[in-house]
């Protein structure tokens, strides 16, 4: 076992880091800007069908009949699968909570517009679509219910039966005696908020070619997978062949922004393989089946929030009571979302008690699914409104309430009531630096003017926490049961000295090759053209999970580091017997294996791995001859939850202080965002060219989910959101330029004191934003509680003004 | 999202384009640039048995003054007319309008023609045919006929053109010298469908207005002539208070908006004012005088 | 070859030539198969992403005889006789266009996917203004999703690319300040 990771780049066997912690150019582009890389729609196999999937109508309805016999009988087509064969061959799809799935395909009764019925392989997509409108489906429907809290009641129609319920978990967690700081408090502020639903919307959507062998019961997939391991395992347990039978191939992909895996485009393309006798079938997710059907819906929440305070500013308690609509079935991983606010439940501050009320309700919606950061996006954007609401109502300047309740930075590492430990921070440097950026009094000086003449110009001060390197037992509370999020990459040196790193994801925008490249070019002495990065599928690859949950850039250089240590050990051994020395007196620095204090007495790591693959009889023994290593990296000190789901859980809390500057058209009601200023603390950024384009692609997501996204249900369960033109992305004119400045204070934990930000400022702009649209309309006495902040619904509060006095 | 299957024909003549519609007895669609019938056509709401693409009939696509007069042909690419300096230098009105429309992209394919046509609630381009008393020229089998603007658009994405009939040129008076102009609107993002907007024209005489041109668009099924606030500001001076009642005016004129997950009646009406009130203000300054 | 079935005037599928990136192609096409779907199914272009398929997103730009536009608007036919250039044909020989250079240099992407609808459109932006101000880069690239990048770097990108092709000989990067 390693323990030989190093906490800072100067630990690493180098006299001066080229790459590492540079903004390197990344290894992808050159590929990429070429139009050259194999995303899964690029990709082919012989006598490959295409697949078209005819999906639900109806919100909630019963299948009477399906006739396809028309569909199979056209020319081109050659397998159809309905729910029959659903039932024949596959388990109902996981859910989280346990026990709630149904399977891939419709059996017996559909539960959200858009859900699988049926589907067909032909010999063209547009054949394919032909077919499925040939496809006869009597369906009965059934009264739908599209409102969380009429779901909840003991007269809604029930979406499960066998249920008895919609109500999927409620439970009410108390941390610190919070009743005690709510008797106790000057002021107590409460406010209710509503999160509509949005979600990720990567440009590029699933897809999948699964071919199955018909000889073996086995199945290849590859497509746009995020995580291949995991998928394999959901997929091997829906249908019901053993995990080691499958093989999933991730593609590079066109981002994922949540989770991109399909198990049930997976399936159902892998079923029609099975029934076309083991023909490669493929399904692309169109756009329009992606924002009704796909991954892409998260957060439809209804928030009820208190905040106990002394009268001097100080928090003293939280209350949130959350309604979560999970939509048909908590098969999206919509609970995940849900627990994970635990992880940062009160944020920047030393907040001593908390409480979550939470409530997961099934509704004739898609259920939702995953969406960057995973739950606290929604959770901050009440927290940090709730503290301006404070600010406001007690007279303290919103950056001034926050600065005084920040955790000080000589209390790291900090647990906080719900459990779990922040490793290092210094809130009050980046709110300083913020505020400095943004020359924070000039800022208030000139919304005095501008309020004088009338123009509704608002500013937003709020500081987060973006945590990293996520776990398993953040999600405990809600049935999670494991620990230990595995990273698994294997470092090989070939005979010419080049390197070789093997890993099980593939690429996905983070720019993680490059990290890997610049990693093992400082490692190992040599250029970062001379490392290659290979993905490897799920079974070739050790256990693995790839991009998530802001890990991979810790979890990568944990695992090339440990496998690194490994094969440095072996090549020492070698390099020792070689020269004749003892292996304690060997070490690795500058590319060379030299004996320390001894000059001149050295061997390049190319020489002492061409020996290894070319000369056995020169070999110490017990040394293969084999110079690659693989080292399998999870977090450290994890810990198992307790029964109020307290656990050590992300190992890492960036932090981000963002200053914006809003006006507000009192005509239009449009929003302009004319200032945004950020101080992003992630620790070491081992490529501040790949943070800042993380921190800017969650500033640009978080502008959509403040100002421009949304998924419209009409009250009748019909999705009314179903193109781009009503589902609205932000563009170029939408995302402000923002200015950034790096605070750096490293992870104790990490390898190389980095910090995860792959999620980064969608944790914070959404809070930002809305607090500045609040600060514009304070003077009118009235405030947005709705997301998104969109022109209708700033008119409407516009209207409800009171007028000045 | 493909289409369903259709046939397709690409006619060099006219004469060759109105014999093909007149064999598919109303089941053919007119392709022209192709951006608003291409996703219809991949949402499969648009299911026709024939396409008849003009793009290779020559003749369609030229920009010319003509006895005072500037003529389009209707397969004229908005991109051609956004780079006209023609249309640029002498009417303004309509190259503005031309520059809100979406994006370069789609500007480089779509078609003066094909937007008349589809005659959507929320462009631009009818508002500004309405505006600029624009007329059509349509060519059918019956033969010629000259189309006003006021005329041509009947309701929701229909038009005046009988099956069979296309239009082949759109036919633009110039600005008068002295007229001010202004097309304004809102929408959601740069580019994006017009939650409602306002075409307005303004001539001055001795500081007042003398008269003025108000046209709404995106708050009803076609592009909205506002003539009572049209009557409220002529003779008037030009200020606040004279704007303020034409956007009174014009949000009474809007009977039937249109309401949607974007914008609400309400918000449609409201907004008709707003921009009511600074098209005619920017107009004034165009015209030489102040607002 | 041609045949009086693949002539007639009204007919589901046609015979087509089309230029693409310099090459003469020719196939027999169903009336209804889109531009984009031609370039990557039946060509092996599969540099033109779908990200849409109703003219949005600007994933699939192309160029037609230089002008940006969807090849997912676009029919098949409808390119007959037509010359269009792909992203595949912006690199001359393994060496990268000044554009995609750029884009390199300034981290102009990340996942790629958005990226040679980008490079394209950005192709005829500096044809058309060799110098673009930001508002004249904002107005060409609004129809152009990004849902990685927010934009910045991209910025960065095509400032960096229209020096470049003013001065070949212009120095790596610019100072962040300036962006």
């Amino acid at each position: 076992m390693p323990d030989e990771i190093p906490k800072t780049i100067a630990g690493l066997p180098t006299s001066k880091a080229r790459f590492i912690g540079k903004p390197m150019q990344r290894i992808e582009d050159p590929l990429l800007v070429s139009g050259r890389v194999e995303f899964i729609d690029n990709a082919a196999l012989p006598g490959m069908l295409h697949c078209a999937i005819l999906r639900s109508p109806f919100p909630h309805a019963r299948i009477v009949r399906i006739d396809t016999s028309r569909a199979e009988a056209l020319a081109g087509v050659r397998a159809v699968v309905t729910g029959e064969d659903a039932r024949r061959w596959t388990a109902p799809l996981a859910t989280i909570p346990d026990g709630w799935g149904v399977h891939c395909l419709a059996v017996g009764k559909v539960r959200f517009v858009g859900e699988p019925v049926a589907a067909v392989a032909a010999t063209s997509r547009y054949l394919a679509e032909d077919a499925i409108e040939l496809i006869d489906v009597e369906f009965e429907p059934l009264t739908p219910v599209v409102d969380a809290f009429e779901a909840m009641t003991a007269s809604a129609p029930l979406i499960l039966e066998e249920k008895g319920t919609n109500v999927v978990y409620q439970r009410k967690f108390s941390w610190g005696d919070v009743d005690q700081s709510f008797r106790d408090a000057d002021r107590v502020f409460s406010e209710k908020f509503r999160w509509n639903r949005l979600g990720a919307n990567p440009m590029e959507t699933f897809g999948v070619i699964a071919q199955w062998d018909t000889v073996e019961g086995a199945l290849t997939c590859r497509g746009s997978y995020q995580t291949q391991g995991y998928m394999a395992l959901g997929v091997s347990a829906v249908l019901q062949i053993p995990a080691n039978r499958i093989r999933m191939i991730s593609h590079p992909h066109g981002g994922s922004f949540g989770g991109k895996g399909g198990t049930r485009g997976t399936c159902i393309a892998a079923m029609l393989s099975r029934k076309s006798g083991g023909r490669p079938v493929k399904w692309i997710e169109d756009r329009m089946e992606y924002l009704i059907g796909g991954a892409g819906q998260a957060w439809d929440r209804h928030y009820e929030a208190s905040l106990a305070t002394k009268r001097d500013g100080t928090l003293t308690g939280l209350r949130v009571k959350l309604v979560d609509d999970l939509g048909g079935t908590p098969e999206g991983a919509g609970a995940i979302s849900s627990a994970k606010p635990l992880t940062s439940f009160t944020g920047c501050y030393t907040i001593p008690t908390a409480e979550y009320d939470l409530t997961l309700v099934l509704t004739n919606k898609l259920p939702t699914g995953p969406y960057r950061g995973m739950g606290p996006p929604p959770h901050n954007w009440v927290l940090e409104q709730m503290i301006d609401i404070a600010a406001r109502e007690l007279g303290i300047d919103p950056a001034e309430i926050r600065r005084k309740n920040f955790i000080p930075p000589d209390r790291f590492p900090y647990e906080i009531p719900t459990g779990n430990e922040y490793d290092s921070g210094n809130y009050e440097a980046a709110l300083d630096r913020v505020l400095e950026m943004g020359d924070y009094r000039k800022l208030r000086d000139e919304q005095a003017k501008a309020r004088a003449d009338g123009r509704l110009v608002g500013l937003g001060i709020v500081s987060t926490i973006e945590p990293g390197v996520f776990d398993w037992n953040a999600y405990a509370i809600v049935g999670v049961p494991m620990m230990g999020v595995p990273e698994g990459a294997t470092v090989a040196i070939d005979l010419f000295g080049k390197v070789v790193a093997k890993v099980g994801f593939s690429l996905e925008g983070q720019g993680q090759y490059t990290i890997a490249a610049q990693l093992l070019a400082d490692y190992f002495g040599v250029e970062m053209s001379d490392v290659r990065v290979v993905a490897q599928d799920s079974l070739a690859a050790p256990p693995h999970f790839g991009p998530g949950g802001s890990r991979l850039g810790v979890a990568l250089s944990g695992a090339l580091l440990g496998a690194a240590d490994l094969l440095t050990k072996k090549l020492v051994r070698v390099a020792a017997h070689l020269m004749q020395a003892d292996p304690s007196a060997v070490a690795l620095m500058d590319g060379k294996l030299g004996i320390q204090g001894v000059a001149g007495a050295e061997m390049p790591v190319a020489q002492v791995a061409a020996v290894m693959l070319t000369r056995s009889d020169l070999l110490p023994p017990g040394v293969e001859p084999n110079p690659e290593a693989t080292y399998v990296w999870t977090a450290p000190g994890r810990t198992v939850a307790d029964e109020n789901g307290r656990a050590k859980s992300y190992l890492t809390a960036a932090n981000a202080c963002h200053l914006v500057r809003v006006e507000i058209d009192p005509g239009t009601a449009l929003v302009k965002i004319d200032g945004y200023w950020i101080a992003d603390d992630c620790g070491v950024r081992l490529n501040p060219a790949n943070v800042e384009g993380m921190i800017q692609g969650g500033v640009a997501q978080g502008v959509g989910a403040a100002l421009l996204e949304e998924y419209v249900y009409d009250d009748e369960g019909q999705p009314l959101t179903s193109t781009f033109m009503d589902y609205l992305l932000p563009t170029i004119h939408d995302v402000p330029m923002t200015e950034k400045a790096a605070i750096v204070t490293p992870s104790p934990y990490t390898p190389l004191g980095a910090k995860g930000v792959g999620e980064g400022a969608m944790h914070t702009t959404p809070a930002a934003i809305l607090c500045a649209i609040n600060d514009a309309l304070a003077p009118l006495g009235v405030r947005a509680t709705e997301s998104p902040a969109s022109p209708q619904r700033l008119w409407k509060l516009l209207q409800q003004a009171k007028p000045n006095p | 999202m493909k289409p369903a299957a259709f046939e397709y024909a690409a006619p060099s003549s006219i004469a060759e384009a109105l014999a093909l519609l007149r064999t598919q007895d109303g089941d053919a669609k007119i392709l022209a640039g192709g951006q608003s019938l291409m996703p219809l056509l991949a949402m499969r709401l648009a299911r026709p048995s024939l396409l008849v693409d003009l793009g290779r009939i020559a003749g369609l696509d030229s920009i010319r003054e003509e006895s005072g007069v500037i003529a389009i042909g209707a397969m004229t690419t908005k991109s051609a007319i956004e780079h006209s300096d023609l249309v640029r230098t002498r009417q303004p009105l309509f190259h503005a309008a031309t520059r809100l429309i979406a994006h370069p992209q789609i500007r480089n394919r779509g078609t003066v023609g094909g937007s008349m046509a589809q005659a959507d609630p929320a462009a631009e381009y009818p508002a500004a045919a309405l505006a600029l008393d624009a007329k059509m020229r349509v060519v059918g089998d019956a033969g010629e006929r000259i189309i006003d603007a006021a005329d041509f658009f009947v309701s929701t994405l229909t038009t005046a053109l009988e099956p069979g009939e296309i239009l082949i040129e759109v036919r633009l008076p110039m600005l008068a010298p002295g007229t001010g102009w202004s097309i304004l609107e809102v929408s959601r993002r740069h580019g994006d469908f017009a939650m409602a907007g306002a075409a307005a024209m303004v001539a001055l005489d001795a500081g007042r207005v003398r008269s003025a041109r108000i046209v709404l668009f995106g708050v009803g099924p076609v592009p909205l002539r506002a003539r009572a606030a049209e009557d409220a500001v002529a003779g008037k001076p030009p200020a606040a208070a004279t704007w303020a009642s034409a956007a009174a005016h014009a949000r009474d004129a809007v009977e039937e908006p249109l309401s949607d997950s974007h914008a609400s009646a309400a918000y449609r009406r409201h907004l008709a004012g707003v921009l009511v009130e600074r098209a005619l203000a920017e107009a004034v300054t165009r015209a030489g005088g102040t607002a | 070859m041609t045949s009086a079935a693949e002539e007639k005037a009204v007919a589901a599928s046609r015979r087509i030539r089309v230029t693409v990136n310099g090459a003469p192609y020719e196939a027999v096409v169903d009336a209804r198969l889109t531009l984009a779907d031609f370039l990557r199914a039946d060509l092996g272009l599969g540099g033109t992403h779908v990200g849409c398929e109703h003219g949005v997103c600007g994933a699939c730009t192309i160029l037609l005889e230089g002008r940006s536009v969807r090849a997912c608007l676009m029919l098949a036919v409808q390119a007959d006789g037509r010359s269009l250039t792909t992203i595949e044909g912006l690199s001359r020989d393994g060496e990268l266009h000044p554009i995609q250079q750029a884009f390199v240099e300034e981290h102009g992407l990340q996942c790629g996917f958005c990226t040679p609808g980008f490079i394209l459109s950005v192709h005829e932006l500096l044809e058309l203004h060799p110098d673009p101000s930001d508002e004249e880069i904002l107005d060409f690239l609004g129809g152009n999703l990004c849902r990685c990048t927010g934009y910045q770097a991209i910025l960065r990108s095509v400032k960096l690319a229209a020096r470049r092709l003013r001065e070949p000989n212009a120095p790596a990067g610019i100072p962040a300040e300036q962006a």
